[in-house]
């Protein structure tokens, strides 16, 4: 299992096309900095085949605002959290 | 306990990987983890710059590296390459190049990209903070 992490907006860039198609069954994705626009219920709908796998940094949807917009079916971290999703991936890939 | 490595390739300020990477750095190493390196490449190589001022109620990066190596021995390595055509020398080089003043002073070392490389062979989990 691997974890991919997108820093970027589904709104502004395409880049998270390439995340979803590089990603394996069990992969894990985290959203962070403006990544976690995709967790809004606006464009969560991006992240469907994920159901279950879809993380947030919870840090930056809190500094933009953006917290109470977060849809439910998006799990939120902590760094905390992030830090146990790299230790329970064999490795991680960075989109942005 | 796992071995770490970090690569941040964003520079201060311009983008939050900087600040993304420092955050998670400091859970690394608070958790117990050997955090064994953070490797600053392209435009990342400016959180070394030793002469940032940035404003007083903001969070100042080149010392929250400098305070990550104090707490916790974690080594800051800068490319070389990246580093001086971006105007980021140390004593050393700035010597060998003829240059007054110098913008790169320790903890932040100047290295080779074969550390990086090293790092991603000795450690466990590697994770980019990209721009």
């Amino acid at each position: 299992m691997l974890l991919h992490i997108l820093n970027r907006s589904p709104a502004t860039s395409e880049v998270y096309r390439q995340a979803l198609a590089a990603m394996g069954p069990d992969d894990r994705l985290l959203l962070i900095e403006d990544g976690v626009q995709g967790a809004l219920g606006a464009l969560v709908d991006r992240f469907a085949a994920l159901e279950g796998r879809l993380y947030a940094q919870e840090e930056d949807l809190v500094a933009r605002g953006l917290e109470p917009l977060c849809d439910p079916s998006v799990a939120l971290i902590d760094v905390e959290g992030f830090l146990t999703l790299t230790e329970e991936a064999q490795k991680t890939v960075s989109w942005f | 306990m796992m071995r770490y490595a970090i690569l941040l390739m964003g520079a201060p300020y311009s983008s939050q990987a900087a600040h993304s990477a420092l955050r998670f750095a400091r859970a690394v190493a608070e958790r117990g983890h050997r955090l064994e390196g953070v490797f600053f490449y392209h435009d990342g190589v400016h959180n070394a710059a030793r002469l940032a001022a940035p404003p007083q109620d903001e969070p100042h990066l080149v010392d929250g590296w400098t305070a990550l190596a104090a707490d916790h021995g974690v080594p800051l390595q800068i490319c070389i390459a990246a580093a001086l055509r971006r105007g980021l020398l140390d004593e050393r080089e700035a010597a060998r190049h003829g240059k007054q003043g110098y913008s790169v002073a320790p903890p932040f070392e100047l290295t080779g990209l074969g550390q990086l490389v090293d790092l991603g062979l000795r450690c466990d989990r590697l994770v980019t903070f990209g721009p």
